[in-house]
């Protein structure tokens, strides 16, 4: 484990009276695969929005690569990469057409763009496809092209929002080992899930939040020994969070 | 409760809720666009009374007997302005039609559900019916009334038009929604792209065709009265929709209620007749449409080899990043939506018609006088032209980044790049368009040198202007939610943009006006007077527009940073 990539300090939400967040505070380390669990309604998304600039947090601060997301927004993006749980992309462009325009938002040379653009469509299998326009994507497909796209800048962080839903098994499979082997080159994942025997297959480390504020932070053993009665990830969750939905 | 209950239920509460949400929306921007709509539809009510009433006077004057030659003008401008307003419904109705019965989200959510496809039409039949057809009651509304104001006419004129106005608008959408319901069943492998061509042709050869028939340069000859008439028979076919609408609604003016009422049952009963061919021919048709459509391979046109879009790229390759690719996916989100560029093209056909007509008002107009009025005339045609387009195709550019904003927001580039490529890329399009427009209708006019530089000046800082409004207030006030501009500019912030375009343009061409009459008077003591006074209207508009740029943006800008998506 190396510095710390990911600091949040004090991060705090509120909209209106409503506290969704409260003061979370959080140390990542580069290299680090770090998952996020909580209920429908935690505060999971609103972190992670918080941590990628989407949000602007009440009280704290979040910094990205020692860059305050706030003050120095353009640093901290150019090492951060974002896949969100709905991937809301842009319908009329192609596969390809929208990894040359991302590729473009990141300043990277043509060269490039081109090069490692077809290597990560080869990699999320979508090379086949990359001439189709985006509206005639499965979800599964539109969730891969968020991956790729993601990574066409290699950044240094990734923050995941929920990464599973409509992949099949073999993608599901592919994605996680994927990602755990991105980490030991020492890329920080910061994944928020609900599937938790991913989470406890690949975590390095995990935070539980339950009505926003951050319960639990530790590795899997730990948290396990922290229920009465220790099972599965699942159990402990579930005790630990009272019986909430998951 | 029936399916088509549950729906108008559903609906009716999403109206309420929007409704309900103004009171979140800032007190302001309600204030200012309640204030600007109100005051556009009292301006529009006393610029019709003037003109009713004068064509009136000018009936009596020639006459000699009160309304005779007025009534009959009257009557045929009327009978024109329906028949042109129902075949533009029909138009709108086949584009509006085909995003609310194929493309809009709901459209699946609603098949899965145990409803047969007649009742799903007419469910979705009732949105399109008021998505094309509320502008016009907003602009008709005082026209009627001026109409009625004007002419005295008894309170039953109001009911009965209010009467009309229902089938007169459902009947040209039960034939726009049934051409799409056809278009779509027995063309699903045609883009729309190209049915929407072939439709805009078709138009476009009608409008020629009438345009030949009619001989619109016979207006400018001294038999006024009998050419009108000639040239407007047409519209007054005793087997057309706007006929009987236009019959029943001055008959009831004029008390003869048995004609009123002949002509409302005849035209309610074509418009029942048509939505039941139409509901019927959903029934029958629209599913295979449906699932042809859904199931249609895609492909792209080529040239050269490669898609036109592709060579963007290239011809793009001296912008730098990240404003290339955010132009070249502009252009192509653009250039994709055939319902965009297809809006875009009837405004290539409004343009041409335009300069059509220039070509025989040329010669007519030697006098001081009128030729001043026509070159304040253009310049206001261009501006208003150049408003259009920037309300409709400019202020949507942020809203529709719309659920897509994380991947912007996510990007290494501040907003303050984005918006100013928006700004950039507007006034390098509408520039292309307006100042064109503005050289060639000034060279087809013989404008004296001083006015045709006036135009020019006045369009091509005037681009800034309202580029920088419909870009500022776009980013003032987004709509993230929706995917089709025309809604997004339906709202109430392209509502306040095209109102305050309005009266940007008003108080440009104000000044202009203001200035050449003063000299066609003879109000100025010399050439320098005249000279001055251009002077300090350049520095006028030019102040102005500097203005209408930086204020909208700035306000744009600070609230894009503020925002949290």
């Amino acid at each position: 484990m190396g510095e710390g990539m990911i600091r949040t300090e004090n991060l705090t939400k509120r909209f209106g009276s409503k506290l969704a967040v409260a003061n979370v505070d959080l140390e990542i380390d580069a290299g680090e695969f770090f998952c996020f669990l909580g209920p429908n309604g935690a505060g999971k998304t609103t972190t992670i929005k918080m941590l990628t600039g989407l949000l602007h947090p009440t009280e704290g601060r979040a910094l990205l690569g020692g860059h305050d997301i706030r003050k120095e927004p353009v640093q901290a993006k150019q090492i951060i990469g974002y896949i969100p749980d709905s991937p809301f992309l842009y319908e009329k462009l192609t596969g390809r057409e929208f990894m040359r325009f991302v590729a473009g938002l990141y300043h990277l040379p043509d060269a490039r763009a081109i090069e490692y653009g077809e290597e990560l469509l080869a990699v999320f299998e979508l090379r086949s496809v990359g001439d189709q326009l985006i509206e005639d994507y499965s979800h599964g497909m539109r969730q891969k092209l968020s991956f790729a796209s993601c990574f066409l800048h290699d950044p240094k962080i990734v923050v995941v929002d929920e990464p599973w839903v409509g992949l099949d098994p073999k993608n599901i499979r592919f994605v996680k080992d994927y990602l755990k082997a991105r980490t030991r080159e020492g890329l920080t994942v910061f994944m928020s899930t609900h599937t938790l025997s991913i989470a406890e297959e690949i975590a390095d480390r995990i935070g539980i939040i339950h009505n926003g504020k951050l319960l639990h932070l530790g590795t899997v053993p730990e948290i396990k020994a922290l229920a009465d009665h220790p099972g599965s990830l699942e159990d402990v969750f579930l005790e630990l969070t009272q019986g909430d939905e998951v | 409760m029936s399916e088509l209950a549950a729906v108008a239920r559903a609906k009716l509460q999403i109206a309420k809720h929007s409704i309900a949400s103004v009171r979140t929306e800032s007190k302001l921007k309600v204030g200012v666009i309640s204030f600007c709509a109100g005051g556009m539809w009292v301006g529009a009510f006393f610029l019709f009374k003037e003109g009713l009433e004068f064509l009136i006077r000018f009936g009596a004057d020639v006459s000699g007997s009160g309304r005779g030659i007025g009534s009959i003008v009257l009557t045929r401008m009327a009978g024109v302005l329906t028949l042109a307003v129902f075949f533009m419904l029909i138009f709108s109705n086949i584009l509006v039609s085909f995003s609310t019965l194929y493309r809009s989200r709901e459209v699946a959510y609603l098949l899965h559900t145990p409803m047969s496809f007649r009742t799903f039409f007419i469910a979705r039949f009732v949105e399109c019916v008021a998505f094309s057809s509320w502008a016009l009651a907003y602009l008709g509304s005082p026209l009627v009334l001026a109409y009625g104001y004007a002419t005295g006419a008894p309170l039953i004129f109001y009911g009965a038009t209010l009467a009309f106005f229902v089938p007169y608008i459902a009947l040209p959408a039960a034939i726009g929604s049934l051409i799409t319901l056809v278009l779509a069943r027995v063309f699903p492998r045609l883009r729309m792209s190209t049915i929407v061509l072939v439709g805009i042709l078709g138009v476009l050869l009608l409008f020629l065709y009438w345009r030949q028939s009619v001989g619109v340069n016979r207006l400018s000859e001294d038999t006024f009265l009998p050419a009108l008439l000639d040239m407007t028979s047409q519209t007054q076919s005793p087997l057309l929709p706007s006929y009987w609408t236009t019959r029943g609604v001055l008959a009831a003016a004029a008390g003869s209620y048995r004609e009123c009422v002949f002509n409302f049952l005849l035209l309610i009963s074509n418009a029942l007749m048509a939505l039941w061919v139409a509901a019927e021919a959903a029934q029958r048709i629209f599913y295979m449409g449906w699932s042809s459509l859904a199931g249609r391979e895609r492909g792209r046109s080529k040239w050269l080899g490669r898609s036109p879009l592709a060579h963007l790229d290239g011809l793009l390759r001296a912008l730098p990043n990240p404003e290339r690719v955010l132009v070249i996916k502009d252009i192509r989100l653009f250039w994709r939506d055939a319902t965009q560029w297809s809006q875009f093209v009837i405004f290539f056909g409004i343009m041409a018609v335009y300069i059509a007509n220039l070509r025989n008002m040329s010669g007519h107009y030697q006098q001081d006088f009128w030729r001043s009025w026509v070159a304040c005339l253009n310049i206001g045609a261009c501006t208003l032209i150049l408003a259009t387009l920037t309300s409709r195709f400019v202020f949507p550019l942020v809203s529709l980044e719309g659920r897509r904003f994380w991947i912007l927001g996510l990007a290494p580039l501040s907003f303050r790049r984005l918006v100013f490529q928006k700004f950039w890329l507007s006034v390098a399009t509408t520039s292309a368009f307006t100042v064109g427009l503005a050289i060639l209708s000034g060279s087809m006019l013989g404008l004296e040198p001083i006015y045709f530089a006036l135009s020019v000046y006045s369009v091509i800082i005037t681009n800034f202007g309202l580029s920088g409004l419909a870009v500022g207030l776009g980013t003032l006030y987004p709509n993230f939610q929706e995917d089709n501009p025309a809604r997004i500019v339906s709202g109430m912030g392209g509502t306040l943009n095209f109102l305050l375009s309005v009266a940007y343009i008003t108080l440009v061409v104000g000044a202009q006006t203001v200035i050449l009459q003063w000299r066609v008077l003879g109000l100025y003591t010399s050439d320098t007077g005249f000279y001055v006074a251009l002077a300090v209207v350049v520095v006028f508009i030019t102040s102005l527009s500097i203005i209408s740029t930086m204020i909208p943006l700035r306000l744009g800008l600070r609230n894009l940073n503020r925002m949290e998506f």
